[in-house]
């Protein structure tokens, strides 16, 4: 029997379950991988707001909850840039055919996250394999601004 | 995140404090706003004024309990919105759905 996935961290890569109990753990992880950046209050967040819809979006629609399956998320600090992977072990999906969600009904409860972190991070780039998971690659560009 | 709550002439402060990005804490928020609609009550303000951040689920919430409270008759408003969630609400063109206010006074007195 395939045992339920557990947290495990490794040098910039952190594996969790798909249980949206585990977003406070990455997003301590991201803070604690980014802390000795330039980077400001305000692209923090980005990244950390970032992160996180990506996480939730491969643990619920990737994964569909299933604690078997785990999302892996790597932070690499690059001179000039952050940049972080989010993969998941699903099905793998059409970013191109995401709804805008500022189009439309407004009121709707979910929908936002793809084009929030489109539009927070400097560059986003999709990995698709069908049947075999999705990596989001997104990237923060340190800019030389004060703390 | 941490929820405390007041209330000032009838209308219910909530005050969540630190990151709401989903999860059980999340929930939290989500759960009072019908709780507090079930006691009739029904003027709220959310005071954002220690909100660190908040995510698309953090903005679902906060649309969930809109709708909640203009199903049953009353208001919910935003008050002392930080730089970065007013981005958020900015780009999602959520500033047009809620009402927001620079102070708890001034959302307060806003409701007739």
């Amino acid at each position: 029997m395939v045992s339920m996935k557990k947290l495990v961290k490794k040098n910039n890569q952190i594996k969790v379950p798909s249980d949206l109990d585990y977003l406070a753990e990455v997003d301590k992880f991201v803070e604690q991988k980014l802390k000795k950046t330039t980077l400001n209050k305000s692209q923090l967040a980005d990244i950390a707001i970032s992160v996180t819809e990506a996480v939730t979006n491969a643990m619920l629609h990737g994964n569909k909850k299933d604690p078997h399956k785990e999302v892996t998320i790597d932070v690499e600090v690059k001179p000039k840039e952050i940049v972080i992977t989010i993969q998941d072990q699903g099905n793998g999906f059409d970013p191109d055919k995401v709804p805008n969600p500022t189009q439309g009904d407004l009121i709707k409860v979910a929908g936002r996250g793809v084009f929030i972190y489109k539009t927070l991070m400097d560059k986003v780039e999709f990995f698709i394999k069908p049947h075999q998971g999705t990596t989001v690659k997104m990237v923060k560009e340190i800019k030389p601004e004060t703390k | 995140m941490k929820l405390s709550s007041r209330e000032v002439k009838g209308v219910i402060i909530l005050e969540p404090k630190g990151k709401i990005m989903g999860g059980p804490d999340s929930t939290l928020l989500h759960d009072q706003f019908h709780d507090l609609v079930q006691q009739n009550k029904k003027k709220i303000i959310v005071d954002l004024s220690k909100v660190e951040w908040m995510n698309s689920t953090g903005l679902g919430i906060l649309i969930s309990g809109l709708t909640t409270l203009k199903n049953n008759q009353g208001e919910l408003k935003l008050a002392n919105v930080t730089d970065k969630i007013q981005s958020l609400l900015a780009i999602t063109k959520l500033v047009t759905v809620f009402e927001s206010f620079d102070s708890v006074d001034e959302a307060v007195a806003s409701f007739k």
